[in-house]
């Protein structure tokens, strides 16, 4: 099973991308805030949920009006879940109980025309509500219509009669003279309010058993419910950020073109644009190497983003995919460790590492790791990361690993690397940053290049380093004693 | 005395939204509001709340017999869905608001008998006026407001165009402090409107009056403020507008400088007092001359004056 932390969530940009959802009914809002991930053994439900995602996001220019009453209508109901179960249980609802349930079966009946609209041109599959008619007829016997909840007189022959009774002694108290008259009219007064409130009672009881038998096909719509805002609301995340049906695959994962949504946006606030990666992955381990600030770990950010917003029945955010089913996805980044436990970075990386191969090795898994043994001295993190990779290679998962380490590469199934400063030229970047007062590492950034293309044959980790040294002008004494040795 | 309820009357019944708070425990707030309640009248459909809880058949504090609140049929109630199994109308319920109070969701039900029932309402001044907006969309006339003790029910009058407010013996037991300490809430209370607002003194009251001898104060105003510009005479003839008189903190005695320094103090929004309730008998055993204290009440606030004892029976 998928579990994912918080932190996880927000450092992958997960969170930020269920934050821009606007659930409407409290239904709706559960499932976005308890978000739950298909396992590889539901890809049936999986399949139908993603085709009705498809669906509405592609009615969207037709549907905008619908989905806006839908959702307005859906913001008005209340989670009555308790009292619906209560009546199941055969407990007495109270006044404002039969009044709330009373309200959400209004709201059934104001969606399901709606969800005819939909249907019309989306064809949803599996989304609809029973008739709530005949729980209506119950709490609103008079079909009246009204919003208010009120127990009619002519509920029972009983309560007219009391009622009646108890209108006459308000009529006589207004008129009574002595005080021995109005107390003797006080104590029917009371007696008659105790009388009405048991025929009440005895009137809720019969309603609620009445709308017990049914409890099960109302407690049945709020799933729907829940699951048709959610579904409207991945639609129109779909829209925003251009999201793809992927073709489910037995193993392999290929994203083109993907992006994060998270980035992009912090980008597009600074005027600058994502620049879309691509990747394909095979089971095994695969590493990516690149220089600092080229983006490996955005890279992987995304993969996992993706990975997971399809199995959370989402589009993905790519142009084109191929994804597999995961049973797990457990990722290990270098600033996510736990400081509370007592041991070092490099400690408890080794044992949080443990933990996510245990899991891993349950089922077909993804496994991200960002940076693997960096807290250690080089030369002993790369034999340990050279041996995970080659570990990986015959573990049952698709392993991502970022590395600076050399020589880890070529133990990989699969070698990325980042474009970064491979096209550029550094004396350019050098006469363009003496003219400007910009920071030097904004300018460099202007010119990395995020993409990622595969490398063939064995190749190390680029040399990028020195380039930005250059580039950022390191003291000619120093730049000469690095190129000595290189 | 007819003559002086017909009065009132037409002044309640042009009042859309009114709040009663009371001065002290025992001070008639509830006869006044059953006074209120009864058929005959205020016209219309009434929507009737608390800021807080009250309507408990005893004083919790004294211990003396409290009369039940008690509304005729069709009135409109918001209270806390804890209160409503408390009272005795046949109830419909109309609406549930989404305010949470201790005793549960504030809940607008419409009486449909006359009947006791225990307010609960929501305890912040934009949720009141939330419910009060909400009973004009179902169909009030008239809202009504049973405010608390002490000064968060001045807050009350934020949402409401007119107070009545209510005193009594409980207050002290010495009816000249009664009469003076009500009086000057009365004369806060009852603020006159501004008819412009000065500009705002931002950047300090001094500041502000010496460029435009006028001042809009958004914040509290309090003697630390006004006394040292009284006493280097910078403060005189001009106007000094408040935004919410439940912040004016000023002493009585500091408001008798600013009169005598011909300085008018003014709100943005005015209310005004409806009249003014007394009772002559204190929960906790003395009690004042009836007439003494009436007359001494009426000499001292420029509203009607009613004992609870006696005019409203």
């Amino acid at each position: 099973m998928i579990t994912i932390s918080f932190d996880e969530k927000v450092k992958i940009g997960l969170q930020y991308a269920l934050e821009t959802l606007h659930g409407c009914s409290p239904f709706g809002l559960e499932r976005i805030r308890r978000l739950r991930f298909y396992a590889p053994d539901e890809r049936e439900a999986l399949e139908t949920e993603l085709y009705n995602v498809k669906a509405l996001a592609e009615s969207n220019d037709a549907l905008k009006d619908t989905y806006t009453r839908l959702m307005t209508l859906m913001c008005q109901i209340k989670d009555i879940r308790n009292s619906l179960r209560r009546c199941r249980d055969g407990e007495v609802p109270d006044h404002v109980e039969l009044f709330e349930i009373k309200g959400y079966l209004q709201r059934l009946e104001n969606i399901i025309p709606l969800l005819e609209t939909i249907n019309d041109t989306a064809h949803l599959k599996g989304v609809t509500i029973h008739d709530p008619t005949a729980a209506l007829a119950i709490l609103d016997p008079q079909h009246t219509g009204s919003r208010g909840f009120y127990i009619p007189d002519s509920a029972t022959a009983k309560l007219k009669e009391i009622r009646s009774a108890k209108k006459e002694v308000e009529e006589h108290l207004f008129h009574a003279q002595t005080d021995a008259e109005k107390d003797d009219l006080r104590l029917r007064r009371t007696r008659i309010c105790a009388e009405e409130e048991s025929e009440e009672m005895k009137i809720r009881r019969d309603m609620g058993a009445r709308l017990s038998p049914m409890v099960e096909d109302l407690l049945a719509d709020a799933e729907t419910v829940g699951r048709l805002d959610f579904m409207v609301q991945k639609a129109l995340f779909a829209v925003r950020y251009g999201g793809t049906l992927p073709q489910l695959t037995d193993g392999e994962l290929v994203l083109e073109d993907m992006i994060n949504p998270e980035i992009c946006d912090l980008l597009a606030e600074q005027g600058r644009a994502f620049v879309p990666v691509s990747i394909a992955l095979e089971r095994g381990a695969t590493v990516i190497t690149g220089a600092n600030m080229g983006g490996k770990s955005v890279a992987m950010k995304t993969v996992a983003l993706n990975v997971l917003l399809l199995q959370a029945g989402f589009l993905v955010c790519a142009k084109k995919a191929r994804m597999p089913l995961f049973h797990s996805v457990r990722m290990l980044f270098d600033d996510l460790q736990s400081i509370q436990s007592g041991l070092s970075g490099f400690g408890s990386e080794i044992v949080q590492f443990q933990k996510a191969l245990c899991e891993v090795e349950q089922g077909y898994s993804l496994f991200l790791l960002d940076e693997f043994a960096r807290g250690t001295n080089p030369d002993e993190g790369a034999v340990i990361v050279q041996a995970v990779t080659r570990y990986l290679n015959d573990v049952n998962a698709i392993s991502l690993l970022t590395t600076h380490y050399d020589k880890v590469a070529e133990y990989a199934h699969d070698h990325y690397q980042i474009i970064g400063l491979r096209d550029v030229d550094p004396e350019q970047i050098r006469r363009e940053l003496s003219m400007t007062t910009e920071d030097g590492v904004t300018v460099i950034a202007r010119h990395m290049n995020y993409g990622l293309y595969r490398v063939e044959g064995k190749s190390d980790c680029p040399r990028d380093a020195l380039n930005i040294c250059r580039m950022l002008s390191l003291k000619p004494e120093i730049l000469r004693l690095i190129e000595e040795k290189y | 005395m007819y003559d002086m309820h017909d009065e009132l009357l037409r002044r309640l019944n042009e009042t859309k939204t009114m709040s009663i708070v009371g001065m002290c425990k025992n001070a008639g707030k509830t006869t006044m509001l059953n006074w209120l309640l009864e058929q005959g009248r205020l016209q219309g459909t009434l929507g009737l709340t608390s800021i807080g809880r009250d309507g408990e058949s005893t004083d919790v504090v004294t211990g003396t017999e409290k009369p039940g609140i008690f509304v005729r049929e069709g009135t409109l109630i918001a209270t806390a869905r804890d209160m409503l199994r408390l009272g005795d109308i046949t109830q419909e319920i109309l609406m549930t608001t989404g305010i949470p109070t201790p005793l549960g969701e504030v809940v607008i039900v419409r009486a449909r008998s006359a009947g006791y029932v225990q307010l609960a309402g929501p305890s912040i001044t934009t949720q009141l006026k939330t419910v009060s907006g909400e009973f004009f969309d179902l169909g009030a006339d008239i809202s009504i407001i049973d405010g608390a003790l002490g000064r968060k029910s001045l807050g009350a009058r934020a949402v409401a165009e007119g107070v009545i407010l209510c005193t009594g013996a409980s207050y002290d037991m010495n009816m000249d402090k009664v009469v003076a300490d009500t009086a000057h809430i009365y004369h806060l209370m009852n603020l006159p409107k501004a008819a412009e607002l000065p500009p705002e003194a931002a950047e300090g009251l001094e500041k502000c009056w010496r460029e435009n001898g006028a001042a809009f104060i958004t914040g509290a105003l309090t003697d630390s403020m006004v006394l040292p510009l009284l006493r280097s005479g910078v403060l005189r003839n001009g106007r000094l507008v408040v935004k919410d008189p439940s912040k004016v903190l000023l002493k009585p005695d500091t408001l008798d400088k600013l009169a005598a320094r011909n300085i008018v103090l003014e709100t943005e929004e005015a209310a005004r007092i409806l009249c003014v309730t007394v009772n002559p008998v204190s929960a906790y055993g003395w009690r004042f001359d009836k007439d003494a204290f009436k007359a001494a009440m009426t000499a001292a606030v420029d509203a009607p004056v009613i004992n609870v004892k006696e005019e409203l029976l």
